[in-house]
C-alpha cells in the first residue's frame, strides 16, 4: 500500500478525527451489531495511514454503519469512533458524491 | 579444639530457612562439637530481640568467636558485625554462615540433605572464627577536596552542590566549554525545558563559586595514590601540568550519540538525519520546518537505531531508555511548529516509562501515527529521484507493506560510550560488556566502582536522561561527602599480608594483583613484597600465586581456608 501523506488533509479532517488513540483491542468489532464486515480498527488505520484506495473502496462500510455508538460507549481508548465515521462519511460525500458540507 | 569459646546462631528467617532445613537439628549437632560453648535457634536472627539474646549470650558466655547461620553475608554483615561490637567481641571474629540464599532456597526439594549441608556449612565457620584474630580498622584520612572530570549536566550539578557541602571541587572539561550535550538541545522533554537555558543556569552557578575550579580543554593523564588522598595529574589548555591532591573522583563523562553507519537506514541519502541532528535543527526554531532548503511536510521516525541490536551483531544490546520519550517529545515539537506535518514513527516497543507516557499520549493526540516493526524485518529507507521512500510491514494490518514518501527520516540513535581510553587507563575504571563504565551493583551500588573513592555519574555510567543523570550525580555526591566531610574513614582489615620470613620478591602477587597494590620494599638484607592496605580490596588474587604461601588475606588465612575445607569434608553426623 501507497501512504499518501496528505490524504487526511485532502479531507479536511482535522483534529475531531482521534483515530490514532485506537489501541487495536477490537472492543469495537466484538460489540458492533453489524458484525465483522465493520471493522473500526482497519478503517482507521488505513485512513491514519494515507491508504486513499484502501478507504473509498470501504465505503459500504462507512456507510452501513448504524452510528449507534456501541462500540463508542465500550472502547478503553476513549475514541470517538461513531464520531469519526460521521467524519469518514462527510469526507467521502465530497470527495465520492461531490456534496458540499451543510 | 582450640580451646575457643564459640557462640552460633541457627536463624530460622520465619520459614525461608526453616521449612526446608531443620534448624534444631542444625543447632543439636553443632552444640556438640569442640569449641562450640553456645548454640542457638532464632526466628529472625537479625530483629533487635534476637540481636539482645545473642549480645547477654557473648557476655554471659565470655565468647570469643560468634557464627550466625543465616542469609548472605551481603544482606547482614555489618549488622552482625555492629552486634559483636556492641557486646564487646572484636567484629572480625564474627563469621556469617549462608544457609538461605546457598542451602534453603536451592534445596527446597531435599530437607535432608539441605539439613546436612547447614550443619557442614556452620562447622566450616565455626572452623574459620576459631582461627580468627581481632583485627583493628584501617583509618584513612580524607582531604575535602574532589575532582570532577567533564562538565555536562551530570558534572556541572556534582560540582555545585559539592561545592555547597565546603568541600573545593575541581571540574575539568575536556572540551572548550562546559555543558556537555544538553547546551546543544533545545526543549527537553518532559516539560520543555530550554537546554541551552538549562545548561546555562548551571554554569554561572557554578562560575560564582569561590571553592570550584574549572578547566577547560583540559585532561586527566594521571593518578596515584589511595581513597582520601588521591594525586592526580592535569594537562591544561596552554598544555600546562597541574597536580593536586584530592579526597575523591567523580567521572561524569557521559555519552557519545550512535553514529549510524553509511546506507544503515538509508544514512548518507539527502533527507536522511539522526535525532541528535533534527534536534538542533528544530532548536533553530525557524518555521516552516524546512531541510536544507525544501519544506519537510512528512517525517518517519526509525526508533533503536543502534540499541537493543542482538548480541552476535554488536555489544550494544541495551535500550538507550531516552530516545522513546524524546521522540515522543520532538512530535510534540514539531506539532506545535505546525500541526499539519505528517509524523510516522516505526518503533519496535515504546519505551516512554513512567511519567513519561504522557508524551506518548500527547504525541498520539497530535496525529502521529506508530507503526510497529520487528528486529527481524526491519523497515527499508530508499531513495528514488530524490524522493525518500521507506518500506515497513505494518503488524496492525497483517503484515501489509506500507510505503511511506516522507520529507525526512529520523534516526532515533541511541547512546553509546565515548572514546576514553586514556582516562579509564589512568583510572583504571572497569568496563562493563556494554563499553559504559561499570558500577559495583546496578541497584544497590549504582554509583560506586571497586576504586574506593572514585564514583560513576550520568550517562558516563549507562544511557540516561537529564533527570536521572542528575539523580545520579546527586548520588555520587552524597557518597563523595560521606567519605569527605567526617575527614576520616574506617577500612576493613581484611587485607592482603606478607610473611616476611618466607617472601623471596619473585613479583607473582605484583603481577596477579588487579589493583596495583603490591611493592617491593627492602627488609633487612633482602627486598620482600608489601601490601598497601589502602589499595588492597582483600580479594586474594595474590595468594594462589605466590609459590612460597607468603602472602594472604587477613581473615581468610591459608590456616583458616584449610581448617574450612577440613570442616566442610568431615563426616556430618
Ligand atoms: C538527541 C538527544 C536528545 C535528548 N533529549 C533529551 C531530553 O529532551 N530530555 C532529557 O532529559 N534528556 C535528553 N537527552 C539525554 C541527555 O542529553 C543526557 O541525559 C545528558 O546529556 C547526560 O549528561 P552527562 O553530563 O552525563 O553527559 P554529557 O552531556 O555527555 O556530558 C559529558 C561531558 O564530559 C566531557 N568529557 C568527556 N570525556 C572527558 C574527559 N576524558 N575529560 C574531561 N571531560 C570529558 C564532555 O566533553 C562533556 O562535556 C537527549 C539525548 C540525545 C542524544
Ligand atoms: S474498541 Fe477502541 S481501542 Fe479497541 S479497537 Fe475499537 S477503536 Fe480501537
Ligand atoms: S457505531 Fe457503527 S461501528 Fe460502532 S457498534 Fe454501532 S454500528 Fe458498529
Ligand atoms: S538474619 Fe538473615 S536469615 Fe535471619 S532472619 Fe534476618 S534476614 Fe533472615
Ligand atoms: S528508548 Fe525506545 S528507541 Fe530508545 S532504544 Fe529503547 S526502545 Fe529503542
Amino acid at each position: 500500500m501507497k501512504s499518501d501523506p496528505t490524504f487526511l488533509r485532502d479531507l479536511h479532517v482535522g483534529a475531531e478525527f482521534d483515530a490514532q488513540l485506537c489501541m487495536n483491542c477490537g472492543t469495537c468489532t466484538a460489540l458492533c451489531p453489524l458484525g465483522i464486515e465493520l471493522m473500526p480498527r482497519k478503517l482507521f488505520r488505513r485512513a491514519l495511514l494515507g491508504d486513499r484506495e484502501g478507504v473509498l473502496g470501504q465505503k459500504d462500510t462507512i456507510y452501513s454503519c448504524l452510528l449507534c455508538r456501541l462500540c463508542e460507549a465500550n472502547c478503553p481508548a476513549g475514541v470517538h469512533i461513531a464520531e469519526n465515521v460521521r467524519t469518514l462519511r462527510v469526507a467521502l460525500n465530497r470527495e465520492l458524491f461531490g456534496l458540499a458540507e451543510a | 579444639m582450640t580451646g575457643r569459646r564459640i557462640g552460633v546462631v541457627v536463624c530460622q528467617c520465619g520459614g525461608n530457612i526453616s521449612d526446608y532445613v531443620d534448624t534444631e537439628k542444625v543447632r543439636e549437632t553443632i552444640e556438640k562439637d569442640a569449641d562450640v560453648v553456645s548454640a542457638q535457634v532464632q526466628m529472625f536472627a537479625c530483629s533487635d530481640a534476637a540481636q539482645q539474646d545473642a549480645i547477654r549470650e557473648i557476655r554471659e558466655k565470655k565468647l570469643d568467636g560468634v557464627v550466625v547461620c543465616s542469609c548472605s553475608p551481603k544482606l547482614h554483615t555489618a549488622t552482625f558485625r555492629a552486634m559483636a561490637e556492641r557486646a564487646g567481641l572484636n567484629p572480625y571474629q564474627y563469621t556469617q554462615v549462608n544457609i538461605r540464599e546457598q542451602d534453603s532456597w536451592a534445596h527446597t526439594h531435599d530437607r535432608g540433605g539441605a539439613t546436612q549441608k547447614a550443619i557442614h556449612l556452620a562447622r566450616a565457620g565455626v572452623a574459620r572464627t576459631a582461627l580468627s584474630e581481632p583485627l583493628e580498622k584501617i583509618r584513612v584520612e580524607t582531604l575535602p577536596a574532589v575532582v570532577v572530570v567533564g562538565g555536562g549536566v551530570a558534572g556541572l550539578r556534582a560540582a555545585l552542590e559539592l561545592s555547597e557541602m565546603g568541600i573545593s571541587v575541581h571540574l575539568v572539561e575536556r572540551a572548550e566549554e562546559l555543558g556537555g550535550h544538553v547546551a546543544r538541545w533545545g526543549n527537553l522533554f518532559p516539560n520543555d525545558k530550554v537546554g541551552r537555558e538549562l545548561v546555562h543556569g548551571l554554569i554561572s552557578a557554578v562560575r560564582a563559586r569561590e571553592n570550584i575550579a574549572v578547566y577547560l580543554g583540559a585532561e586527566l593523564l594521571e593518578k596515584s595514590g589511595r581513597l582520601g588522598a588521591f594525586q592526580v595529574k592535569l594537562r591544561t589548555r596552554s598544555k600546562e601540568t597541574v597536580e593536586l591532591t584530592v579526597g575523591s573522583i567523580v567521572v561524569a563523562t557521559g555519552f557519545e550519540p550512535y553514529a549510524p553507519q553509511a546506507g544503515e537506514f538509508g544514512y548518507g541519502l539527502p533527507g536522511v538525519v539522526t535525532l541528535p541532528e533534527f534536534k538542533e535543527l528544530l532548536a533553530t526554531g525557524a518555521r516552516p520546518l524546512a531541510y536544507q532548503g525544501r519544506p519537510v511536510r512528512s517525517i518517519a521516525y526509525v526508533y533503536c537505531v543502534g540499541s537493543r541490536e542482538s548480541p552476535d551483531r554488536s555489544g550494544r544490546t541495551y535500550c538507550s531508555r531516552y530516545c522513546c520519550s524524546a521522540t515522543s517529545h520532538i512530535a510534540t515539537v514539531v506539532n506545535g511548529l505546525d500541526p499539519s506535518v505528517r509524523q510516522y514513527h516505526l518503533f519496535r516497543d515504546i519505551r516512554t516509562y513512567g511519567r513519561y507516557e504522557a508524551l506518548y499520549e500527547k504525541a498520539l493526540r497530535g496525529g502521529s501515527v506508530y507503526l510497529r516493526y520487528s528486529e527481524e524485518d526491519p523497515p527499508s529507507v530508499t531513495s528514488s529521484d530524490g524522493q525518500l521512500v521507506v518500506k515497513v510491514k505494518d503488524r496492525l494490518l497483517a503484515g501489509e507493506e506500507v510505503e511511506l514518501r516522507p520529507d525526512l527520516v529520523v534516526l532515533v540513535t541511541g547512546m553509546t560510550p565515548r572514546e576514553n581510553s586514556e582516562l579509564t587507563q589512568a583510572l583504571k575504571l572497569p568496563v562493563g560488556k556494554d563499553g559504559f563504565f561499570r558500577e559495583v551493583h546496578v541497584k544497590l551500588r549504582p554509583v560506586e566502582t571497586v576504586m574506593d573513592g572514585i564514583f560513576i555519574v550520568g550517562a558516563a555510567q549507562g544511557p540516561k536522561n537529564v533527570a536521572e543523570s542528575v539523580a545520579s550525580a546527586l548520588a555520587g555526591v552524597s557518597k563523595a561527602g560521606a567519605l569527605l566531610m567526617k575527614g576520616y574513614v574506617n577500612l576493613d582489615p581484611l587485607v592482603a599480608a606478607v610473611d616476611p620470613n618466607l617472601c623471596l620478591w619473585c613479583e607473582e602477587c605484583l603481577k596477579a594483583c588487579p589493583y596495583g597494590a603490591v611493592r617491593p620494599v627492602e627488609a633487612g638484607d633482602k627486598q620482600i613484597a608489601e601490601v598497601s592496605s589502602l589499595l588492597c580490596k582483600g580479594e586474594g588474587a595474590c595468594v594462589p600465586a605466590c609459590p612460597k604461601q607468603a602472602i594472604s588475606v587477613r581473615g581468610y588465612t591459608n590456616e583458616q581456608v584449610t581448617a574450612m575445607i577440613d570442616a566442610l569434608a568431615q563426616e556430618a553426623a
